[in-house]
């Protein structure tokens, strides 16, 4: 039934291609060559064309555009503009996006056509067939799944695991792809609009700045707020500074505090105290900086530097420019 | 789950003389208000620590002889043998826990006022003491000398029959064997004074003749105060401090040291509004490691993060992680450790209020975080283990979730009740300490002395503590952002209702000085405000303010630091004989006082507001009513009266038809609801009602051990029949 | 109106769990409540019903789930659900989201109502598949993420917030019958209070087997989008990789790694 090969599903929002787009192809390389045939892209949009030469990246063989009659996403008319694809180009695996607008019509595609499916991969491999890894438990433990008696795979991949590939500039053929898409539109788009932030919920956050101690005074807690700015991280601090009535209760990260899963933590002068560590372990991505190489926060870290923080803060303002 | 090999090193053994340490985890000596003449609460209160893992504990000081009597306060006694029959209970219970005992022989010279003996206190040289009022030493001569040296050794001799393991020859607050030592005391002429050789006699002899007498059975050990922190007069860590450790360190099994003195010993006992974690280090920490001593070291710093405890041992700042305060706070430090139970570690919050009853005249400690601290014997409280209610089946609903309704959820969870419902009005738990916690900051500045107006921020810990404990308790549900009216609370299908609603300050002026309210006084006013909306910052304050303070602890204080850091022009008034009295007995007022100095706020003191008028405030002297004066100020900040939310529990109370037929079998209240007081006890109140919701009659406390002299003939049984009575029997 | 809302009653593991020989974590480390995104779908339900439009609705409560999920649904009843369903057969032990989607699908066939509300995701499994899914199933006009709703009785539609990435907003119409994922803090959830709690046993909870609701365990198996081989523990602390160099050098890393984990 599968003629093999991987599908790619590109993703653009108000006219930029999403930079997941080309993590995706990344992603296919880690199975392309198990899978065997070709690896295709497909970019769903009212204007698909003007994607084909940036997601036609080195290792891609063919760009597909679908032409949609919506502006926008529209979660219905991309759920059957899929199901066209998959059932005209019998990809073996079709890898997209963990992204909200996936979330709203992958797993309808997966579940109609009766595919493999696993949501929010952080690793795809072949053995005999398509292997993925994902979270479970929240994330506390990791499940190898397999794909029994499915043709066709459908994996949405947790943006920021793999890097994007650098974009291509045409080398990839592009082909059009036609379905009837009209008609199949059950929501109608009103408007874009910019969420006020509220009151800060570090819990949500996606990328921490956390400052510990080791900003030595109540005065420099400005510096950092704006280096959180510039980076476009949310500031939480670790409890000697709420103790020190430095900082309010809701910026607090550890185990009297919030307990925090971001993307990236950023701990600049926390020591990490096992009450801290409690509440920011299982962040994807933690890098520490402190002066003191025996900090017991360096044993959760993936990324440490023995440095003084404020010099390391300075670079880090020049180098946001 | 194991100990994480992090912290083995905090289990290691360490040997002191003759005896060994099962780790590193040691009480210091600390008061808790039994002495010799409470040996139950002695022996119940040490013992919980040891079942908690403490290696060794101590009595707190104890005198060796009727001519050092500290009355009114509390000390433990060791003159005869009626001492150290009481005191054995307590080594025995100790042992029974595979824990040391030390016992912390003193004399105070001057320091001791002699008011129950009606000795007369000897002294190296006769200076009054600096501490009491009017208290002069009698001179000591060379038969004196000997005279206390014998004393020295009988008290260890007794001790030893006592059962302690370990002696102390007590020279830190400024007592004796330091008054020698200082040039700041000691002003002979003779071979006891002097010289450094000279002035270190008296204390190497005491040292000698003690280890003399007991060191091949018992440890000696030394407290002494390495800085006196008055510079050059006395004694400095870098000088005569290190000096005299190298001088007498091979009369000692072990060094406690500290640092300042009894008149001002809020710098060792350091409050967490001005001191953190270790503050000692600059001062006790550095004898180690500068090689000055080839013995163990103990030394203290309100230390309640595993973290520091171990950096402290891997510097070799000491060898032991001593502590007093958070033993109080949790007894079970050590074991929680150990089992790697990091979120169950009651930390202490540095709020003083165990020192508090001691300064008083010695009342029973008390404290904030651990509500059974002082209580293990005669109410047979353990810190720990909680017997299920009796009546568990029964549906809880607790209004209110400041420091009572947290504790009396978070209690109630722990004697299994089936359901407790937490209800809180505000979006946090936590009530008052939320904002209290806020206060006692001025500008950040270093103060005139040492530390800095660091402020209330760890008092948070009271929130943080039981918040971590309720969300591990799955039959308690805490529910906040929820206002109950009368009507919500009748339909809420609870059995037991507890209304905790805390209070309010008084918004006319109220007060306590003249049973009235003020004139003028109006908080609905823009520029006349309560402490909490300062605290909030839900009013602006004026470049000038005057803040009246009539409550005597904390509040008025804070507020007139924290205005006056912001820059503001402050005048701080209170109708009583100090700012902040309270302050004192927590030891918070020398650091106060430098920073309320330092920030120009201006103190009036035996003076009260009569009448308040936009831009003045007119004021009386309390002695003399017709001397006036006025205060030109553009705002004003009443620390008045606080007053009972109690509206919800009179109304639900009042319709005994409806409790009936909502089947609501009793209604209590408890905390500032019932009737305004300190948040230690609030968490008290809450913790009461918990532990004994299933007696007759849950409103009244139950009956508690009182260990007094009954006339006639008495034996350990009565009071152990006592004991067995009890709600909650611990250890029986 | 009517509503079926989905929950699930969710996995916690303590800090320290055990993993068993062969796969799975010893049940003494596992704690179970009811998803937290579910408490905001069900307070979405509820409310509706209680305002003007949707007065007089019936709000249907369906898990699939062992014995211990009726806990879950039990909540949504003291909380204000009319009545509630259990679907179980020993078949769907581990199922997937698809699994479960399909055995949700023949439920909420037979209830046909107006108006499906799911979590966006549940806190254990962390798929974001399953609402999508059943209205893949259903061939249901959905929404997915949803942040903010109200809904217009003459037109018969919903005007909702979809929430994007990095702090955007698509506001969407849609008419019903519809199903919308619904994303925490969209409002309030109320709590129950203990006569509730009581009064929630006294409510309509019935327990149906696959072939009660038209399935068979061969369908549910067919329809199961992945297997699970193994549950592994992640690595970690295997030191942290050092980051040399000035603290120019160091900066720079930092941005680069920054860039690239946030990136997508």
């Amino acid at each position: 039934m599968s003629d093999g090969g991987v599908l790619i599903l590109a993703e653009a929002r108000q006219g930029e291609l999403r930079e997941v787009s080309l993590e995706l192809v990344s992603a296919a390389r880690e199975v392309a060559a198990g899978v065997g045939g070709r690896v295709a892209v497909a970019v769903i949009d009212q204007q698909a064309e003007r994607f084909a030469n940036a997601v036609g990246a080195d290792g891609v063989s063919e760009v597909l555009t679908v032409t949609s009659p919506t502006e926008h996403f529209e979660a219905h008319v991309w759920q059957r503009a899929l199901e066209g694809l998959i059932e005209r180009e019998r990809p073996a695996i079709v890898l997209a996006g963990h992204t909200i607008d996936s979330l709203g019509f992958v797993p309808a595609v997966a579940a109609r056509l009766g595919l493999g499916f696993a949501a929010d991969v952080t690793a795809v491999w072949w053995a005999q067939g398509p292997r993925a890894r994902r979270g479970a438990y929240g994330d506390k433990l990791h499940a190898e799944l397999d794909f029994p008696g499915k043709s066709c795979t459908l994996l949405t991949v947790r943006p920021g695991i793999f890097a994007a590939a650098p974009a291509g500039s045409g080398a990839a053929a592009a082909r059009a792809v036609e379905i009837d898409l009209d008609g199949t539109a059950r929501t109608e788009h009103v408007e874009f609009r910019d969420v006020a932030i509220g009151d800060v919920d570090i819990t949500k956050a996606e990328f921490l700045l956390s400052i510990g101690r080791g900003i030595e005074d109540k005065d420099n807690i400005p510096r950092f707020e704006h280096l959180a700015e510039r980076f476009g991280a949310t500031l939480s601090v670790s409890r000697p500074l709420v103790d020190a009535g430095w900082m309010p209760n809701a910026r607090q990260v550890g185990q009297s505090g919030k307990t925090v899963k971001p993307r990236v933590y950023l701990a600049l002068g926390i020591s990490g105290a096992v009450q801290h560590l409690a509440g920011m372990r299982s962040a994807d991505t933690i890098i520490a900086v402190n002066t003191d190489p025996e900090a017991p926060i360096f044993g959760v870290a993936h990324f440490g530097a023995v440095a003084d923080l404020f010099e390391v803060a300075d670079e880090l303002e020049r180098a946001l420019g | 789950m194991a100990r994480d090999p992090k912290y083995d090193v905090l289990f290691e053994q360490v040997q002191i003389g003759p005896k060994t340490l099962k780790n590193r985890f040691y009480q210091v000596p600390h008061c808790i208000g039994a002495g010799s003449e409470k040996p139950g609460m002695q022996a119940y209160h040490r013992g919980i620590k040891a079942e908690g893992g403490w290696a060794a504990l101590c009595t707190e000081y104890c005198s060796i002889h009727p001519e050092s009597d500290d009355t009114s306060r509390l000390s433990a006694r060791i003159w005869d043998e009626g001492d150290v029959r009481n005191l054995a209970a307590m080594c025995d219970r100790l042992h029974e826990f595979g824990a040391l005992a030390g016992i912390e022989l003193w004399y105070g010279g001057p320091h001791a006022p002699c008011m129950e003996t009606r000795h007369n206190p000897r002294g190296p040289s006769q200076i009054a003491s600096d501490y009491e009022l009017n208290i002069f030493p009698r001179y000591m001569d060379a038969d004196d000398i000997a005279t206390v040296h014998q004393m020295y050794v009988d008290a260890a001799v007794r001790a030893r029959e006592a059962g302690f393991d370990i002696v102390y020859v007590y020279g830190a607050h400024a007592y004796l064997p330091f008054q020698f030592l200082s040039p700041y005391y000691n002003r002979r002429t003779d071979e006891y004074g002097g010289s450094f050789e000279n002035r270190a006699r008296f204390w190497r002899e005491a040292l000698y003749k003690v280890r003399e007498a007991v060191g091949d059975d018992c440890a000696i050990a030394s407290r002494f105060a390495v800085d006196h922190l008055m510079g050059p007069v006395s004694i400095e860590a870098q000088k005569d401090g290190a000096r005299f450790v190298e001088y007498a360190d091979d009369l000692v099994d072990l060094w406690d040291f500290t640092v300042g003195d009894i008149a001002e010993w809020g710098q060792n006992a350091g409050p967490s509004r001005f001191f953190e974690e270790n503050h000692e280090k600059p001062y006790s920490g550095t004898i180690k490691p500068g090689n000055h001593t080839n013995k163990p070291v103990v030394g203290v710093g309100r230390v309640t993060n595993p973290d520091t405890m171990v950096a402290i041992v891997r510097s070799g700042q000491f060898d032991l992680i001593g502590a007093a305060r958070p033993s109080i706070s949790d007894p079970f430090l050590p074991k929680k450790i150990e089992e790697g139970r990091f979120d169950d570690i009651r930390e202490c919050i540095g709020c003083n209020q165990c020192i508090s009853r001691w300064e008083i005249g010695g009342p029973p400690l008390v404290c904030t975080q651990n509500a059974t601290a002082g209580e293990e014997y005669r109410r047979g409280w353990h810190p720990e283990k909680f017997h299920p209610a009796a009546n568990r089946e029964k549906s809880v609903l607790v209004v209110g979730a400041g420091p009572a309704g947290m504790e009396c959820a978070m209690v109630l969870g722990k004697r299994q009740m089936e359901a407790v419902h937490l209800v809180e009005a505000e979006r946090e738990i936590g009530g008052c300490v939320n904002w209290i916690s806020l206060l006692g900051h001025s500008d950040g500045r270093p103060n005139l002395h040492r530390g800095t107006a660091r402020g209330l921020g760890e008092w948070k810990r009271i929130v943080n503590y039981r918040q971590i404990q309720l969300d591990k308790l799955r039959n308690v549900e805490i529910h906040t952002g929820s206002r109950l009216s009368a009507e919500d609370v009748r339909n809420y299908g609870a059995e037991i209702v507890i209304v905790a609603t805390g209070c309010h300050y008084a918004t006319d002026g109220l007060n306590a000085a003249t049973h009235a309210p003020i004139p003028g006084a109006d908080t609905s006013l823009d520029w006349q405000m309560t402490p909490d909306e300062v605290a909030l910052g839900s009013k602006e304050v004026g470049r000038r303010v005057l803040v009246l303070e009539n409550e005597g602890y904390f509040m008025g204080a804070s507020i007139a630091q924290k205005l006056a850091g912001e820059g503001r022009e402050v005048t701080l008034v209170t109708q009583a004989k100090e700012i902040a009295g309270y302050m004192e007995y927590t030891l918070e007022a020398p650091m106060l006082h430098r920073d309320l100095h330092r920030l120009h706020v201006d103190m009036h003191v035996y003076t009260m507001i009569e009448r308040i008028e936009p831009g003045v405030c007119h004021a009386y002297n309390v002695w003399d009513p017709e001397h006036k004066h006025e205060f030109e100020v553009d705002s004003v900040v009443l620390c008045t009266a606080r007053l009972s939310n109690q509206e919800l529990y009179r109304e639900v109370k009042a319709d005994k038809g409806r409790l009936d037929q909502e089947g609501i079998e009793a209604v209590y209240v408890i905390g500032d609801a019932s009737a305004p007081r300190m948040i230690v006890d609030s968490i008290f109140d809450g913790h009461r009602l918990a532990r004994e919701i299933d007696s007759p009659h849950p409103e009244m406390p139950l009956p508690f051990i009182r260990e007094r002299r009954l006339w006639g003939e008495a034996s350990n049984e009565d009071y152990l029949r006592q004991l067995a009575n009890t709600a909650d029997v611990a250890l029986v | 109106m009517k509503f079926v809302v989905c929950v699930k009653q969710v996995a916690s593991l303590d800090e320290e769990f055990e993993l068993l020989e062969g796969g799975g974590v010893d049940s003494d480390f596992v704690e179970w409540e009811l998803n937290e995104w579910d408490t905001f779908s069900l307070e979405a339900a509820l409310a509706l019903r209680e305002s003007g439009e949707g007065e007089g609705g019936e709000v249907v409560a369906v898990t699939v789930g062992e014995q211990e999920a009726e806990e879950a649904l039990l909540a949504c009843l003291a909380r204000g659900a009319d009545r509630a369903v259990r679907v179980w057969d020993e078949s769907l032990q581990g199922a997937d989201p698809l699994a479960v989607a399909r055995v949700l699908a023949a439920v909420v066939e037979r209830e046909s109502p107006d108006l499906v509300f799911c979590g966006v995701q549940s806190s254990d499994a962390v798929t974001g598949s399953t609402g999508t899914a059943l209205a893949g199933y259903l061939d249901m006009a959905r929404v997915a993420v949803v942040t903010a709703l109200s809904y217009d009785a003459p037109s018969s539609t919903l005007t909702v917030d979809r929430e994007l990435e990095s702090g955007l907003v698509e506001v969407v119409r849609i008419g019903l019958p519809a199903l919308l994922t619904i994303q925490t803090g969209i409002n309030e959830p109320r709590y129950a209070t203990l006569r509730a709690i009581k009064q929630a046993r006294e409510k309509p909870l019935v327990t149906y087997g696959l072939e009660d609701v038209g399935l068979d365990a061969g369908a549910v198996g067919v329809a199961a989008g992945a297997h699970t081989i193994e549950l592994q523990t992640p690595e970690r602390g295997a030191g942290a990789q050092l980051l040399d160099g000035s603290p120019a050098e160091v900066a720079a890393r930092i941005v680069e790694i920054v860039q690239e984990r946030m990136s997508g």
